[in-house]
């Protein structure tokens, strides 16, 4: 009886550790904190930090951009909340946005986030309602970014100027 | 064995191999899973493993034993190829020269092993030579060529050792963390090959008169 017991004790661990190191080599963690994170919202428990967040937000509304960065990833230290994702990625689009020209730097760091926050988003549909933005849908951002990354003819349209950010 | 050995013990020490074989800590994608080519010397280990008797798997599976049993013991022999072809994938450098001989050696290795047909002891330490060679190789030579610091001297040295053989054998340089990681996970192989249910020698004697008849 007592062998059973352990025999099936060990056949659970074995399988919940085996399909943790399945769930690393999938999602390719690189710090403990996305580990933890991870399988935690793998069950549906994560929680960002929503006081972090608030006060990226703020520093978005002021256009500074690379505290807000720094808030929201104090928030989303797993990186497994899409509307944080969505907002970071935002924040690369203002900061990296050009009358002229984009950075393109910023923009490539844009679209990675843009891409991880539609890979969080159930059925990867992402629509954040926030008065402040012009781009609600991680859908628009991430064409937005990628037309910004794209080299053609209108380029060199010079009504280009006239443009606003969104 | 004991049902703790088989059930909890062997297990999770070959699943940490699993796990730490793959992790390359400080790349852009940490956790690379093993290659076809670690796969096939996996075979051959697990093969020269079970033909030296340091692995019985009628001990693991049969069908006198109890489902339950059976199922512990399916798990650890697929946890034991797993964390072969993970060990494996993790000895051998990522690119250039170095990658293509040590595979080659290693290969060549296990098949010579699996051809030898050695006992139980003398393929333990077999495997131990055959993995501490390779660590050697690639985490304290080559990670040494690949060392960007030091002096202006050893920093020259590299340099031209790296134009005299046109960049084929000097790799990336590796995270500091990755010898010490490297050093662990051979370790818990090695223990976990050791603790693997044996083939008994009545087994043996079996098998020797059936060669005998032959």
């Amino acid at each position: 009886m007592r062998d059973d017991i352990v025999r099936g004790t060990g056949l659970v661990l074995a399988i919940a550790y085996a399909s943790v190191i399945g769930w690393t080599y999938v999602r390719q963690p690189q710090t403990v904190a996305q580990i933890t994170g991870g399988l935690a919202a793998s069950v549906g428990a994560y929680q960002i930090d929503s006081r972090a967040f608030d006060d990226g937000v703020a520093f978005f509304k002021r256009d500074r951009f690379v505290e807000a960065r720094a808030a929201w990833t104090r928030a989303d230290a797993a990186e497994q909340d899409a509307r944080t994702q969505f907002y970071i990625a935002y924040s690369y689009y203002r900061q990296g946005w050009g009358r002229v020209y984009s950075d393109d730097a910023l923009f490539t760091e844009g679209l990675a986030r843009i891409d991880k926050a539609i890979a969080l988003a159930p059925g990867g549909r992402l629509v954040v309602e926030d008065a402040q933005l012009q781009m609600h849908s991680a859908d628009e951002l991430r064409a937005e970014l990628q037309a910004g990354l794209t080299r053609d003819a209108s380029d060199f349209n010079p009504l280009r100027v006239f443009r606003e950010r969104k | 064995m004991t049902a703790v050995r088989e059930a909890i013990v062997l297990p999770l020490l070959l699943l940490t191999v699993v796990l730490l074989g793959g992790l390359e800590p400080g790349a852009v994608n940490p956790w690379t899973a093993a290659s076809p080519f670690s796969l096939l010397l996996a075979m051959l280990l697990l093969a020269a493993l079970v033909r030296s008797g340091a692995v019985a798997p009628d001990r693991l599976m049969r069908s006198s034993r109890s489902i339950l049993a059976n199922a512990n013991g399916c798990v650890v022999l697929v946890a034991l190829f797993a964390a072969c072809a993970q060990l494996l994938h993790m000895l051998i450098p990522r690119s250039g020269l170095p990658a293509l001989l040590i595979g080659i050696v290693l290969f060549l290795l296990l098949v010579n092993t699996l051809a030898a047909d050695p006992d139980r002891p003398r393929m333990l330490r077999s495997l131990g030579v055959i993995i501490g060679s390779a660590f050697v190789l690639k985490f304290v030579i080559l990670a040494a060529l690949a060392d960007a610091g030091g002096g202006r001297t050893r920093r020259v040295l590299v340099a031209l050792f790296d134009v005299a053989t046109l960049g084929w054998v000097t790799q990336a340089p590796l995270h500091p963390a990755a010898g010490y990681i490297a050093f662990f996970a051979a370790l818990l192989f090695l223990i976990a090959v050791a603790a693997l249910p044996r083939r008994s020698s009545d087994s043996t004697a079996m098998v020797s008169s059936r060669s005998a008849g032959l």
